[in-house]
């Protein structure tokens, strides 16, 4: 079995972890696990809920590793897993159906459009306390999302798929992708705008 | 909202994500230069996209990460591998 190195790609570890490398699995996890446990817990809001997704994730990936297509990232197929765990998560928890979230209730129709005040991040180290109200601002803004529309958002827009692997990864069209995002970013901008108003009115 | 409001604001996700043709994007890029206030809508929909992007990834924790390394060597240490 050949030594296991940083530069080996994820297929020449899933072949030695077929072989019995248990140091193959760990490097697959400690490339992936950061990434997969941020994205349960934008989804779920909690820390134990993403722990049990990012558990289920890689639990079933290396259990079902011979299903998995060569041609398919196995960053995007990991992903495809990770949702899947956040729905069964959501149905294990007897939530609330979804919600629509319709264009129209985004439009004014007396043709005068509500001002948004969005402010700037600022990358100014010294300004941690704000970064840290805007941090709970846009995590709070983003789980209060329906459910449909924070899976492509959070795989678009937080984890940067394009539109065409979000739709393979959550097995819909690309219409429905575009449709949702677009959307949530919009019910997004209009709950920090609220939010950070209300902050600075405080 | 006016029509031509209307129209640009349905696709403006799609022109952020350049995901729209020459002529689409030339349409909105008029209109935006003509209607402040679908500019300002575009200005705060980009400015909430970016603030998004920006917000801090969280690490899973050492437990959580301790934890999941046993859970899976529990797992798959002594199975049998394919070819043994």
């Amino acid at each position: 079995m050949t030594a296991i190195t940083t530069d080996m790609t994820d297929h020449d570890l899933i072949a030695q972890f077929k072989e019995g490398s248990m140091e193959a699995m760990e490097t697959i996890v400690d490339r992936y696990e950061n990434r997969i446990f941020n994205f349960g817990l934008k989804m779920c809001g909690q820390f134990q809920d993403a722990e049990d997704i990012t558990q289920d994730t890689f639990l079933n990936a290396f259990r079902y590793l011979d299903s998995f297509r060569e041609e398919t990232k196995l960053k995007n197929w990991l992903f495809k897993i990770a949702a899947t765990a956040c729905i069964r998560k959501r149905r294990k928890k007897k939530c609330e159906p979804d919600h629509e979230l319709s264009l129209d209730s985004f439009m004014n129709k007396d043709g005068i459009q509500e001002t948004y005040d969005i402010p700037d991040w600022s990358d100014d180290p010294s300004d941690k306390v704000i970064q840290a109200e805007m941090n709970a601002v846009i995590n709070d803004s983003i789980k209060t999302l329906p459910h449909k529309y924070k899976l492509v958002f959070n795989l678009r827009d937080i984890e940067g798929f394009s539109t065409k692997e979000t739709a393979d990864i959550l097995g819909i069209s690309i219409v429905s992708v575009k449709t949702r995002l677009h959307r949530a970013r919009l019910a997004l901008r209009e709950k920090i705008s609220h939010s950070y108003q209300e902050g600075k009115s405080a | 909202m006016k029509e031509n409001c209307k129209k640009n604001f349905e696709r403006i996700s799609e022109y952020l994500d350049g995901e729209l043709g020459p002529e689409a994007c030339q349409q909105i890029e008029q209109h935006l230069m003509e209607c402040p206030e679908c500019q300002d809508c575009f200005e705060a929909l980009k400015k909430s996209i970016a603030l998004c992007r920006k917000s801090t990834r969280e690490e899973i924790p050492q437990n959580m990460r301790e934890r999941l390394r046993i859970k899976l060597r529990d797992c798959f240490e002594h199975q049998e591998t394919s070819g043994t």
